[in-house]
């Protein structure tokens, strides 16, 4: 399973058109959003299914390894190459048609590349780029523009993430609390295998027959698999194949962390933007006061979209950036007492049911001992925008923060913690984060989707003691985590920087089980290699 | 104390459309919003509130407004932010007013909320950039008026200190209440309203009133009272174009000193 010899690579390259050698000026795709640095002997920028197929055929004679990228925005490390090829797909970002069905919905079918931010422009202005579309796409189109504003519900806080990247992790965000992660909202996927075959997926066409799936592809060949026996558990997920009893086969692709075959589209299912969103920020004096809330929160307030949480090391790292930073002046200035907050969205149908949802909100943060005086609501699209800033000035303060103390000790990378547990182990998983986190004398931030009991817990280690530390305290809560029956990640992925924890959530049994999956599509483990399992588990390949 | 705060409401789109036919701005229905710079007006208003009633006074601040009956809902945003109660000049017989026009409506409207102490407003609106419905209301009310207020320092019942923007720099300057103050957008920041405002919003008072229930002249109003014309309004054609200077540095550097010499520059 080793990287092929430069020589064969250098053979692979000469003549070819898409693939380049891996020079210095391509050094920025050693890396993804979680800044670990992986190496590559060549690179391709391909623009058509029929471009990825082609150099997939080519690499597949020596099987070179091969890592799919998209907008590298993961924290998993999943992009980051692991010798090899990177195909990075950042190129393939057209919109290829639009579906509206006989219920009056719309399907926009996207290239990978497509970035979020972008999507999220495209359907707010109901203008999509539309070259070359056929005249069905035209007319749906044209449907799309005299309907209520439309959106994709998939909301990650990093809004340049791309969407066959998005699916490949099964992203989520602060909205999967109401609408779930990104998988319900992929109807049709075609994914090209390692040897440049296609398969193509849609929504309730091929189902598995218990735990046993086969798919034809586009060659004709039938790829069987047997799918892995464990349960999925009752929490957030995004640890491993996804299976269920008779599962439809595009779910398994979805979460596959780039290791089954390469998304070359995809066909995301849109829904109206609802008339009224409105965003409450509920400030609390303490840490079990904001516990309750959210409990309350998510058992009677039917129209919550998303319940967010930030801890009070989180809310003091903001006051100083706002003191201390220009570029974060403009936050919203926190009450001296406010010591943690949560937030949460109500998404509704109109104004009324909006007040009442309100209502409904002031009486549960009285009731867990806050107050109605010391919450912010935001009706308009500047105060929206300006809580969204509030929201994302926690993770890139932290960011900055890190970067700041590796420039001391370069040892240091960030921690951040992905795990989720069932309902009933909030409390609980809170708990074990304080205490362990307090016996091991490190200093932390936690914010996230406490809705569905998933923070990020971010270790800021001041040293490379405390890096280790810091590291080592995360395989005991993967353990304890587990124990509680929740996953090792809810929305970032495996990647490389968390095989270790879904090992520990699913025993080496289990992970043998994914590995024949793998190899069943990708018999020489070519694809995202380093993801999910250690290459030893693929070592003889099918 | 009474503070009266103006505000205006905008369109809520900052990337403005042009008809190229009519020359006229393009109001696509996109909904209004309150002018980012009265807004910085209210929570200077809201801040002064705190500070004297915490000291125990007692402070009223009134949003006022002239525009069309939807402006309500802008207003009441403004009372679930912290303001008292709200005043809409609101007729068609308002309609078309220039500055002087609504500089004379809004002072109607003060008139009729009773002898103000301190009026605030946006240094300009967003949409018009004039700039001269503060000191106008100031001169119809003749009272001292302070332009472009970028801090507050200080405001008791009988004067208030601040610092404000000039060409030369910036001015500390004190006035005797009443006065009336334009404020620019960046003097503050405009608080989110809370649960308990925005309950209490729903049931505050606003008072809507026509030309003829504010006690205005009809012929100092609206079109008939605005002797401002608008003689011609266009879209600036955009020019393209441009020349690229080539060789070494110091070669594209000589080049440039030409172009500029040949421009008279």
């Amino acid at each position: 399973m080793d990287a092929p010899a430069a020589g064969a690579e250098e053979s692979v390259r000469q003549g070819h058109p898409l693939i380049r050698a891996f020079t210095a000026e391509f050094d920025d795709y050693r890396h993804d959003e979680s800044r670990s640095q992986g190496e590559a002997q060549s690179i391709s920028f391909p623009q058509t299914e029929e471009d990825v197929c082609e150099v997939l055929r080519t690499l597949h004679g020596d099987h070179t390894p091969i890592t799919v990228q998209g907008a590298r925005t993961g924290l998993a490390a999943g992009a980051m190459p692991h010798g090899g090829h990177v195909l990075n797909l950042s190129r393939m970002n057209r919109c290829l048609g639009l579906r509206r069905d006989a219920d009056g919905s719309f399907f926009l079918l996207v290239q990978p590349g497509v970035v979020l931010s972008e999507l999220r422009k495209y359907l707010k202005g109901k203008s999509i780029p539309s070259a070359g579309w056929d005249e069905s796409s035209l007319e749906a189109l044209s449907a799309l523009q005299d309907a209520p504003e439309q959106m994709f519900p998939t909301d990650p806080t990093e809004a340049s993430a791309c969407l066959g990247g998005m699916a490949a992790c099964n992203a989520s965000g602060a909205r999967s609390f109401r609408y779930g992660p990104m998988r319900p909202h992929v109807t049709a996927l075609r994914l090209a295998l390692a040897d440049g075959d296609v398969v193509d997926l849609r929504r309730g066409q091929v189902f598995a027959r218990g735990r046993h799936l086969e798919l034809s592809t586009e060659a004709g060949r039938t790829i069987s698999v047997d799918l892995p026996t464990y349960d999925m558990p009752h929490a957030k997920n995004a640890s491993g194949y996804f299976v269920q009893d008779d599962m439809d086969a595009i779910d398994l692709v979805i979460g596959s962390d780039g290791t089954l075959g390469v998304i070359t589209q995809l066909e995301l299912a849109l829904m109206p933007t609802p008339p009224v969103i409105w965003g409450v920020s509920c400030f609390f004096a303490d840490e079990h006061q904001a516990l309750d809330a959210t409990v309350g929160l998510r058992d009677e307030v039917a129209s919550a979209a998303a319940i967010e949480y930030f801890d009070p090391a989180s809310l003091d790292i903001l006051r100083t950036q706002r003191e201390q930073s220009t570029a974060f002046s403009a936050l919203p200035l926190l009450a001296a007492d406010a010591a943690c907050c949560v937030y949460v969205e109500l998404h509704c149908q109109d104004e009324d049911l909006a007040l009442a949802e309100l209502d409904r909100v002031g009486g549960i943060v009285e009731r867990a001992g806050g107050s109605e005086a010391a919450t912010w609501v935001a009706r308009t699209e500047l105060d929206r925008e300006s809580l969204q800033f509030f929201r994302h000035a926690v993770p890139e303060s932290v960011n900055m923060l890190i970067d700041a103390r590796r420039r001391t000790d370069p040892a240091i990378t960030k921690l951040g913690s992905d795990m989720s547990v069932p309902d009933d182990r909030l409390h609980d998983v809170i708990e074990l984060y304080r205490t362990t986190l307090s016996a091991a004398g490190l200093e932390a931030a936690a914010w996230g989707h406490i809705g569905n009991n998933h923070l990020h817990v971010n270790v800021l280690p001041r040293s490379s003691e405390e890096y280790a530390r810091g590291k080592a305290l995360f395989g005991e809560w993967a353990r304890e985590v587990t124990s509680m029956g929740g996953a090792v990640s809810a929305e970032h992925g495996v990647g490389k920087l968390k095989r270790d924890f879904l090992a520990i959530m699913y025993g080496e049994e289990h992970l043998r089980e994914m590995a024949r999956v793998k190899l069943a599509f990708d018999p020489y483990g070519q694809l995202g290699r380093g993801n999910l399992f250690d290459a030893s588990l693929l070592e003889g390949g099918a | 104390m009474r503070i009266i705060v103006c505000v205006k409401a905008v369109p809520s789109t900052t990337e403005v459309k042009m008809d190229p036919v009519t020359n006229t701005i393009v109001r696509d229905g996109a909904q209004s919003v309150v002018n980012p710079f009265d807004s910085t007006a209210l929570e200077l208003a809201l801040r002064i509130k705190d500070e004297r009633e915490a000291l125990g006074d007692d402070v009223r601040v009134t949003v006022l407004s002239m525009g069309i009956p939807d402006t309500e809902r802008l207003l009441r945003d403004c009372i679930a932010r912290g303001a008292d109660d709200g005043l809409l000049l609101s007729d068609r017989a308002f309609a078309g007013a220039d500055t002087l026009a609504t500089s004379y409506a809004l002072s109607c409207g003060i008139r009729h909320l009773g002898r103000p102490d301190v009026v605030i407003c946006g240094k300009m609106a967003v949409d018009g950039d004039t700039a001269q419905i503060g000191p106008e209301i100031a001169g119809v009310l003749d009272v001292p008026c302070i332009a472009d207020v970028r801090e507050l320092l200080a405001c008791d019942g009988n004067c208030l200190r601040v610092r404000r923007g000039t060409d030369a720099g910036i001015e500390l300057v004190e006035a005797p209440l009443p006065a009336v103050i334009t404020v620019a957008k960046d003097a503050a920041q405009l608080r989110m309203p809370a649960i308990c405002g925005v309950r209490a919003s729903l049931a505050a008072p606003v008072e809507v009133l026509d030309v003829a229930g504010v006690g205005a002249d009809p012929a100092r109003c609206g079109l008939a009272g605005s002797p401002t014309q608008v003689v011609r309004s266009f879209v600036p054609e955009r020019s393209s174009g441009g020349a690229w200077l080539e060789g070494s540095p110091a070669q594209q550097a000589e080049q440039l000193v030409e172009l500029v010499e040949g421009m008279g520059l």
